[in-house]
């Protein structure tokens, strides 16, 4: 206990002496600021280096906060000349495939070559100078304060609730002159708590009041624990006014109030995005199984190789744009498209070779499929190796936005849309196109549609090869949110034909419904019995409710008896 | 001498079996014939020959068959089921795993103090602290006290799946599910008690559940005699299952029984409740399950959650199909072939191995649709033909209609 | 069919000519990795190391003048099957020692058998403890290795919350066991120390990700993951997008080893903790040479001196890692026991493995007489590499494996 008391105090001494040791904030010339970055960079010891980067605080000069920036991210390197060091940056204007020019961070011209020209380093070479925790927390916090006159508000605003949390009142003046230039709301509002925050605990009577009233009114999730622990503190050694505790009291119940609304809100997105994931993996099965009548053990390998496929084209992408950047990013709506196809090729293999001899058994269809997916397991670990793979999601789909505290993370928004597209897409090709009339034809009455002329053999193939698709497709879909490798259809397999014969087989809104229910139950359930009980528990009742509907929600009604 | 009585007195007995059995001289032959291999033939050289001799059964090997009979006793349990009453349950390794979870329940608690605590409760309920959880009981849960009898740990054996068997089944039957959505749901069946008994707070051992049984009956569990005697144990056990099924085929509910597979509809039209009949026999094959699960875990040791796993029941079901469903010997022949094959592959093949395994799931599927006791019929078949065809080329008549004699097993729509 | 019948028949023929031939000078190993199944992930690359390994060996002159001839088997993730392959390793191929293993539950599906059949078993991956039996040599991290140094590493941090979360099985529920008394003897209460279980191949981290994002307001938090390898990707993926960084609230994963990094999305792990006996990144000449031959190994891999064909190699982007390290190790420690026993009698080499010092790439290990090592203990920072850069080096731990012997020593 008492050592990490001070180590907390050595910390706010530094950032203290950070401060004391620049007589005005940020008043250092660029070039002075440049030079202490350049120290700071070949400073072996890590306490001096934080003492050092704290005195960068306020400094606005674009090289000192690129280089900061660049620190940070691991891309400050050391171009080591007669034992000189000198820190560089990339610059990011002309990298190309992990070229770039070495910016110095001494004065920010690049480096020059033995020729006079601008020499141009590969980043493989050279290895990132190194950061660790502490570190990166200065660094952070120098950016911090560097972010709260950025040009992008969302950047602001994450800057100042960050610093907020610290509760330093050195930080005030600078929330406070920034607050009165401010234009944009959302960082006013976290201006505002920051403030607010900070006021809490350093303020007494009726500014404290005042500002603990200040976070009712904004039911700020970030102060409650901040406030919970003032009130225990409270318990055990009372030094508040009897007025301050009462609003202590108020303020943390209008925020758990507000936290229990957004609960909800967030257990139904939740709901639904778990529901969207399920209902992709379910749908090709939907195809396969429901219409076809072919239960495809495979339906997961298939779906692995689209994630797979999503792999591979990741690979290529950055092979030739680059590991980032907006070419980079427009992999994956590249990999959906080939996912399907790689997916469909494959259904369309399988159908040749294996299940179009089955279609008068499919309990036996079963144990085939079963067959394929053990070979098609182990011949992924043999090509892939056993190991999962690295699949990055394209920048538009990481992080997330945020509404009233409510998270909305981006793959899982597009996950959601996809979902809905696929349904919709499906739906049409089965309801509107002429192909759609052939396949309901012959999954009705498969000798009745031949006998009129359509070619069952070519429709069973291509529908196969379409349910396959759409099983590829939610392969690439799922290395978005998952890990790949040869055990991701295994993860899903359960789980999709529970949804399908929950939804009734045959009947795509059945899935569609089914999906909904099991994922929002599933997210219900969750937080109150923790995941294992609640898995058991959506199983156990997939299991009750067919007792009640024993065909599924939407079975197709018939006078025919099935045998 | 004794093995002369033994055979004797099989014998009387068989001969009074034959009865009702109504076995012909040829199949009675036979299993006179492998019952002697196996349970006399193979432990008289395991036990009397010396270990270099040319001769010789080693331990290892009788340890491996006693796995696959107590494999080949379910295999025997989802036929019943699939083969006989077309019910493709795929989840079938629960009950095998119920019961050796029972049996094992007995021999943990026989381990006594000889843990890694030398404490009276097993290991595991010593490290989750189960002493603090039931105090009055000094950590042993309520449930597992009257498991210190290997009487009550038998009849749970039996008891415990066919509980769990008939609810289910009362459940699936009396909704009529059916085909497909009753395969499927015992899967989810399956899979949901799985997760069940990995969580530790189930007194179930959790992941690791149990193991490292020390004695059954007071002998110990690892010697080369027990292992013989539980060799034999299991034997005499696939021969009483087998004998059951056999009899039970032979009578009129092994009529009405396979009268459900061909068309429930008919069945029930003529007046009999067929959901009586079927979880009858769904308990029955429980039990049966259950029986050869009780007999596998002390053989191998362990029994822990993951023989729960859908794909253990799947692979129950395939052997059945290896071997050739709708007959008796084929799932038995079935489940020692394939794990035979797997035992042999894992070690010569260890990393191909399951190319071999799957493709020959595809190849029996595909082009032995009676498995391998149905290979010699499938021969004189394309033998007749190849001889029709020969004829046709002289004399063209109109092809025989083809027929498919197992279609009906599967309720297609 | 009918070729790969005549190759097998071909191969059966010519490993009983080089087995006639060669009988005198091998001595048969046993290899009991999954090379299928849900754990083939991470054993296959044991399997790997354990052939580099002998392979090193034997170009050194083998052990005790005898070349190590590999019997390797794929017990496929199935735990009766383990007993199954070590029975037949120890009684039909007669090997002298085994080295293999990954879970605890195929740990203990083979201990009776090698207790009955007086065999030899290396176990190099991390674990509960809670165990110790006179036919197993530990080489793996005990809790007071791993799991403890982590969470005291945190503590100095300033980390006054911790969110425990792990797969449900015995492993994180031992081990979160332990450290929730050892956290409320540090005098952290109990209202902030959260423990949460998901199950095997759990795909959906939303609830707890944003369970977590609540806990870890205050920026005091840290996370104590113990889940399985595949169930770490969707869970730093959902954390990630939910804004959380190393920074407002670390993860220190104990499963999570180099080996492991490579299916995940290192971006958005960088500067979360691991704690291992061996790092990658160490800087000594050991691990120079063990990273650099081992990768050179892979280029062509044979074992040197035996008719053993190498196969079902993955080449691409190979690490070394802790367990894999500690495999070799095992390995090492053999030789020199056998070789001071003169014999490979497991009764001797048993007795001669106590008090055996190895320098390896992590620095010297030493086998105690409770059947685990003295080992260094390291914390690391995840790069977005894929590497760990080391942020603590704790010197030797001795490993103990039953935790109420090292959580009253600690009071």
């Amino acid at each position: 206990m008492l050592l990490n008391f001070i180590v907390s105090i050595r910390i706010c001494l530094f950032i203290f002496l950070a401060f004391v040791a620049s007589p005005h904030l940020g008043a250092a010339t660029p070039e002075e600021a440049r030079k202490i970055l350049a120290d700071s960079a070949v400073e072996e010891d890590a306490t001096k280096q934080i003492a050092f980067i704290l005195k960068l605080a306020g400094v606005n000069d674009p090289v000192v906060q690129q280089g900061v920036t660049a620190w940070r991210q691991g891309g400050l390197f050391l171009y080591e000349t007669n034992s000189l060091k000198q820190p560089f940056f990339l610059d990011t204007a002309a990298q190309t495939d992990g070229k770039a020019r070495a910016i110095k961070v001494v004065d920010g011209k690049p480096i020059q070559g033995g020729d006079g020209k601008d020499l141009i380093v590969n980043v493989a070479d050279f290895t990132p100078v190194d950061t660790n925790s502490k570190l990166r927390k200065a660094l952070k916090t120098v950016l911090d304060l560097f972010a709260l006159s950025d040009p992008n508000p969302k950047i602001r605003r994450d800057a100042v609730t960050k610093l907020g949390q610290e509760q330093n009142p050195e930080y005030l003046p600078y929330f406070e002159a920034r607050v009165v230039l401010e234009s944009d709301p959302e960082s006013v509002r976290a201006l505002t708590e920051a403030i607010a925050i900070t006021k809490v605990a350093t303020t007494t009577g009726a500014d404290q009041i005042a500002a603990i009233n200040e976070l009712k009114r904004m039911t700020s999730i970030t102060s409650l624990a901040l406030l919970q622990e003032m009130e225990k503190a409270e318990r055990k050694n009372p030094k508040l006014t009897p007025d301050a505790k009462k609003a202590l009291g108020s303020a943390i119940f209008a925020i758990e109030e507000h936290i229990r609304r957004g609960n909800l809100v967030g257990t139904a997105f939740r709901g639904v995005s778990s529901a969207a994931v399920l209902l992709i993996a379910a749908l090709g099965l939907a195809i396969t199984f429901g219409l076809m009548g072919v239960i495809n053990m495979a339906h997961g390998e298939v779906m692995t190789v689209g994630a797979y496929t999503a792999f591979m084209t990741q690979n290529l992408f950055a092979k030739w744009f680059g590991s980032s950047g907006t070419g980079f990013d427009m992999y994956f709506i590249a990999a959906l498209l080939l996912s399907f196809f790689t997916g469909g090729i494959m259904g369309l293999v399988m159908e040749r070779l294996v299940i179009r001899f089955l279609y008068k058994r499919p309990l036996e269809s079963l144990l085939a499929t079963w067959g394929v997916s053990l070979v098609l397991q182990q011949l992924f670990r043999q090509v892939f190796g056993s190991a999962n793979v690295q699949v990055n999601s394209p920048s538009w789909m990481s992080g997330s936005f945020i509404v009233s505290d409510v998270l909305f993370a981006y793959n899982r928004l597009f996950v959601i849309g996809f979902g809905i597209a696929t349904v919709i897409g499906t739906y049409l090709l089965l309801t509107k196109t002429s192909l759609g009339l052939q396949i309901r034809a012959v999954m009705q009455n498969r000798t009745m549609a031949s006998c009129i002329g359509v070619r069952t053999d070519r429709i069973n193939m291509l529908t196969f090869g379409f349910g396959s698709g759409l099983a590829g497709m939610a392969g690439a879909c799922l290395s978005q949110i998952g890990n790949v490798g040869p055990g991701l259809g295994q993860l899903h397999i359960v789980d999709c034909f529970m949804v399908v014969v929950l939804g009734g087989v045959g009947n795509l809104v059945g899935t569609v419904m089914a999906a909904f229910g099991v994922g929002v139950t599933d997210q219900i359930l969750q937080p109150w019995l923790g995941a294992v009980m609640g898995k058991i528990c959506v199983l156990v009742g997939i299991i009750l409710f067919l007792q009640w509907r024993p065909a599924g929600l939407f079975a197709s009604r018939g006078r025919s008896l099935e045998d | 001498m004794a093995a002369c009585r033994v055979v004797r007195l099989t014998r009387t007995k068989l001969g009074r079996l034959i009865m009702g059995l109504s076995l012909s001289k040829r199949e009675l032959l036979l299993v006179c014939l492998v019952s002697f291999v196996g349970l006399v033939l193979l432990p008289c050289l395991n036990a009397f020959v010396p270990p270099d001799s040319f001769f010789h059964v080693s331990n290892f090997s009788i340890t491996l068959c006693g796995k696959y009979l107590c494999y080949a006793v379910l295999a025997l349990g989802v036929n019943i089921l699939w083969g006989y009453t077309g019910l493709l349950s795929l989840g079938q390794c629960l009950f095998f795993s119920l019961g050796g979870y029972a049996l094992g329940m007995y021999l943990m608690l026989k381990i006594g103090n000889l843990g890694q605590y030398k404490a009276d409760i097993p290991d595991f309920m010593v490290f989750l602290e189960f002493p603090k959880r039931f105090p009055e009981t000094g950590g042993l849960p309520p449930h597992w006290i009257p498991f210190k009898n290997f009487w009550f740990a038998t009849i749970a054996v039996l008891v415990v799946p066919a509980l769990s068997a008939l609810v289910f089944g009362f459940l699936a039957f009396r909704s009529r599910i059916k085909g497909v959505y009753f395969s499927i749901l015992s899967q989810a069946l399956t899979y949901a008690a799985m997760l069940l008994f990995f969580r530790n707070d189930f007194t179930f051992g959790g992941n690791n559940g149990l193991t490292d049984f020390k004695f059954i009956l007071g002998y110990d569990v690892n010697s080369n005699t027990t292992k013989r005697t539980l060799y034999i144990a299991s034997g005499v056990l696939l021969l009483g299952v087998y004998l059951l099924c056999r009899w039970l085929t032979q009578t009129k509910f092994g009529l009405i029984q396979r009268a459900i597979r061909d068309s429930e509809n008919r069945v029930l039209f003529s007046g009999y409740a067929t959901v009586h009949f079927k979880l009858f026999v769904f308990v029955l094959s429980s039990m049966i399950c259950a029986l050869g699960g009780a007999l596998f875990v002390p053989q191998v040791g362990i029994i822990n959650p993951s023989e729960m796993a859908p794909d253990k029941s799947l692979e129950a079901v395939v052997w059945c199909a290896v071997g050739g469903r709708a007959s008796l010997v084929g799932p038995i022949i079935g489940a020692i072939s394939v794990n035979a094959l797997k035992s042999y592959a894992t070690r010569a093949f260890a990393e191909q191995w399951l190319y071999i395994l799957g493709g020959m799931f595809v190849f029996v599927v595909l082009f032995m649709p009676k498995g391998i006791v149905g290979l010699p019929a499938q021969f004189a078949e394309w033998r007749g033909k190849q001889q029709r065809h020969k004829a046709s080329v002289s004399a063209p008549t109109p092809p025989a209609d083809e027929k498919v004699n197992d279609t009906a097993i599967i309720s297609s729509k | 069919m009918k070729n790969m019948f005549k190759s097998i028949l071909a191969a059966l023929a010519v490993t009983l000519v080089t087995l006639s031939t060669m009988a005198a000078e091998t001595v048969k190993v046993g290899v009991l990795h999954s090379l299928s199944g849900t754990m083939a992930i991470s054993e296959t690359s044991l399997k790997d190391i354990l052939l580099f390994t002998f392979d090193e060996i034997n170009k050194s002159g083998g052990v005790l003048g005898k070349m190590i001839e590999p019997v390797v088997v794929d017990p496929a993730s199935n735990w009766p099957l383990f007993a199954e392959k070590a029975r037949q390793l120890l009684d039909k191929d007669k090997v002298s020692v085994v080295f293999g293993c990954w879970t605890s539950v195929s740990r203990k599906s083979v201990l009776p058998v090698f207790e009955q059949l007086n065999g030899l078993l290396f176990y190099p991956v991390q674990y509960e403890g809670e165990e110790l039996s006179k036919n197993i040599f530990y080489t793996a991290e005990s809790v007071n290795q791993q799991a403890v140094p982590a969470v005291d590493y945190m503590l100095g941090e300033g980390k006054k919350k911790f969110y425990l979360l792990g797969s449900d099985y015995v492993y994180p529920r031992t081990t979160n066991k332990i450290l929730k008394q050892y956290l409320k003897s540090k005098g952290i209460p109990d209202e902030d120390i959260e423990e949460i279980y998901t199950p095997f191949g759990h795909t959906d981290y939303q609830t707890i990700v944003a369970a977590i994002k609540k806990f870890a307001a205050g920026g005091k938090a840290t996370v104590i993951s113990t889940l399985n390898g595949d169930t770490n990707v969707p869970f730093f993926k959902e954390f990630a997008n939910a804004g959380l960084t190393s920074e407002n609230c670390p993860v220190v994963s104990f499963s999570i080893s180099e080996d492991e990094f490579r299916g995940l999305p290192a971006k958005e792990l960088a500067g979360h903790l691991g704690c291992w006996t061996y790092f990658m990144s160490l800087k000594t000449a050991e691990n120079a040479k063990f990273v650099g031959d081992f990768n050179t190994w892979l280029k062509e891999p044979k074992v040197t001196g035996v008719d053993y064909k190498v196969s079902g190699i993955d080449t691409k982007g190979r690490v070394t890692c802790s367990p894999m390290n500690l495999s070799r190790m095992g390995v090492y420690l053999w030789k020199q026991a056998v070789e001071k026993a003169g014999s490979f009698d497991v009764d001797k080499v048993r007795v001669a493995l106590i008090g055996q010092k190895f320098k390896g790439p992590a620095g010297e290990v030493t086998m105690q007489d409770n059947h685990h090592l003295i080992n260094n203990v390291f914390i690391g920072e995840t790069l977005p590499t894929g590497q760990f850069k080391i942020v603590k080096a704790l010197g030797p731990v001795a490993g103990e494996p039953f935790s109420s012997k090292f959580l009253t020593a600690g009071k």
